[in-house]
């Protein structure tokens, strides 16, 4: 059924939006498209609904709510903390179901209590949840990417291959198929015999010179894309690893730390235990990790009923830390997702870094939940 | 019921395809001149023939406004979303190869495997400032292979409509995603193709719309068995 009025619990969903203190915006239904290409990438524009201005400016209907209420806040030059929230309709090309469809949620910007905003935002969620659905058990589960980040530098892996396992992190395919990757060498090849001096002998800035000099004789831009710098860089970074391969003992520590999956309130004393069995320092992200425990207490939230999953993450390069989402138990439609994404602000323009976590709602999924007798979605 | 194929309407494509018909024992004459866009085949007077562009061609058999079409397959792939719920691939011709593949500047040293450009595409904003910018007309394809097959998401596509291997050099995009045959022209213009990035090997096909009232229709599956005949 097309959503083409306001859910009848739209006006719970404000009055607990005022209630918790945030400022409702409004945002523009017709965007521009590139922020939200460049933030989410090439593969949203099939999923999106494109059209172009008269003077070719690419637009967009909202796809969701958080890049719209960022930039408008870096426009407004508002002042932070600020809670945000907002509730309207967004449009994507979807196999089934309906086009457009209302979304709401907070987005908090510039709290520096990291765990307290974390742990508010899951408690927020939860609640406003609970109270649309009442009778109804949630399930949710939490991600920490700041987690998988710190055992991957404390297993002194090369600073590329960090970056990469970084950037794969929460796509359980990409995942699998890296560290297959990275547990055989792998050999540069293919480099001629004058490169291949100059690597040997280790004169930089040789390299670097010739690499210049080729750009300029084949009429590439030395500086338009990747410089000769970047590339010798690059290639030497190669070369040192060639013959290294990820060591059984370490793939074990990922794999193992990767399959963690427990109720929250266990998860401390588990990754505190992981920690000290594969002999890594996490000193640093395990106490950013009970913090948000403790705080997630503090809020009245009960870490028993929440899971704890070290896989789970989002494979977006803004997110940083705490991802969560909600769902009925035995369902799996998330009718919540949330997380931290620190780096959004200055991807898109803010002059200083803008502490930022949030969440949406998914307000046909949960009329759609509303509408299942009681009991229904355990089954 | 009358069966429309579409076949190119100009060039070695639609001389081979005519070639390939006339081997088939589907001799296919020009109704009108010479020029004419339309035809038949000789002997069957149930089958229309229609000359048409060949991305006209990957269009038409996707609203299934005809029933065969001779055209490449990166057209189809480009052209139609989920192409193999919606159109059938009969027979492929043998001729109109070509390859559509992943290409970067050859002093890109390090950069060997999609792999490789995995890597640099997700350090590129924080170097550049912006995105891997990729040119290409083929939207789709690349979107899958990169986005799908090789898990980047993180480039922009810059259309490019004619001369994409002139891209990286005039500074216009980093890398290409085109169609080549012999290599040559990427040779020409410094690039290489990835040891991976081949993202499809394609040739002209005898493609069908899939449309119910094919089902036992004796016509359709004459076309398809002459034609399947004639490149055995």
């Amino acid at each position: 059924m097309p959503l083409i009025n306001l859910p009848a619990f739209a006006p719970d969903l404000l009055a607990d939006f005022e209630r918790l203190g945030t400022l409702r915006v409004d945002t523009p239904v017709i965007q521009p498209a590139e922020p939200f290409l460049d933030m989410a990438g090439e593969d949203l524009r099939r999923r999106i609904f494109m059209t172009e201005s008269e003077t070719g400016r690419s637009l967009c209907l909202r796809p969701e709510f958080t890049i719209p209420v960022c930039l408008r806040h870096i426009e407004t030059a508002t002042g932070t903390p600020q809670r945000y929230s907002y509730l309207g309709e967004i449009f994507r090309q979807r196999r089934e179901g309906a086009n457009e469809f209302y979304q709401a949620g907070i987005e908090d910007l510039g709290e520096t209590d990291v765990a307290g905003a974390d742990a508010r935002a899951i408690g927020d969620a939860i609640a406003i949840l609970s109270a649309r659905l009442p009778g109804k058990k949630l399930d949710v589960t939490l991600g920490d990417q700041s987690v998988f980040e710190a055992v991957v530098a404390a297993c002194g892996l090369p600073a590329g291959w960090q970056k990469r396992l970084i950037h794969a992190f929460g796509n359980s395919t990409q995942i699998d198929a890296l560290l297959t990757r990275l547990s055989s060498p792998q050999p540069v090849t293919g480099l001629s015999a004058e490169i291949e001096a100059l690597l040997v002998s280790g004169d930089d800035a040789t390299l670097i010179a010739h690499l210049d000099e080729t750009m300029e004789a084949t009429g590439y831009s030395t500086n338009a894309s990747r410089s000769p710098k970047e590339i010798a860089a690059r290639l030497k970074e190669k070369r040192a690893l060639e013959k290294t391969a990820l060591d059984g003992r370490t793939l074990a520590v990922l794999r193992e730390f990767l399959s963690l999956n427990m109720p929250l309130a266990d998860a401390p004393a588990a990754l505190f235990q992981f920690a000290e069995k594969s002999g890594l320092t996490l000193d640093g992200a395990l106490s950013r990790f009970d913090a948000r425990v403790a705080a997630l207490g503090n809020a009245g939230v009960d870490a028993k009923r929440l899971t704890y999953r070290a896989a789970f993450g989002r494979p977006l390069d803004y997110y940083t830390g705490l991802v969560f989402e909600i769902v009925i138990e035995g369902s799996s439609a998330v009718l919540a997702g949330g997380g931290r994404f620190d780096r959004l602000m200055t991807l898109l323009g803010a002059k200083e870094r803008i502490p930022a976590v949030g969440f949406a709602l998914w307000l046909d999924r949960i009329e759609q939940a509303l509408a299942q007798p009681q009991g229904e979605a355990a089954q | 019921m009358t069966i429309t194929i579409a076949l190119p309407s100009k060039g070695r494509m639609k001389d081979d395809a005519s070639a390939i018909f006339e081997k088939a024992g589907l001799k296919i004459v020009a109704v009108g001149n010479e020029r004419s866009y339309r035809g038949r085949v000789e002997g069957l007077d149930d089958v229309e023939i229609a000359f048409l562009s060949a991305s006209e061609i990957s269009r038409e058999i996707g609203s299934g406004s005809i029933d065969f079409g001779v055209t490449g397959e990166d057209l189809i792939r480009e052209g139609l979303s989920e192409a193999d719920a919606r159109v059938e691939f009969c027979a492929r011709l043998g001729f109109g190869h070509a390859d559509v593949v992943v290409a970067v500047p050859e002093i890109w040293l390090d950069v060997d495997t999609m792999a490789d450009l995995g890597d640099v595409a997700a350090d590129f904003r924080a170097r550049h400032g912006r995105r891997l910018a990729i040119a290409t007309k083929y939207w789709r394809l690349t979107q899958q292979f990169f986005s799908a097959q090789h898990g980047i998401q993180l480039y922009r596509i810059v259309e490019s409509l004619g001369a994409t291997e002139g891209a990286p050099a005039s500074g216009s995009a980093d890398i290409i995603v085109d169609i080549t045959s012999t290599g040559s022209t990427l040779k020409a213009n410094h690039l290489k193709i990835l040891s991976d990035g081949i993202m499809l090997r394609s040739q002209a096909c005898l493609v069908r719309a899939r449309k119910a009232e094919h089902a036992g229709d004796p016509l359709v599956a004459k076309i398809i068995a002459a034609v399947q005949g004639a490149v055995a």
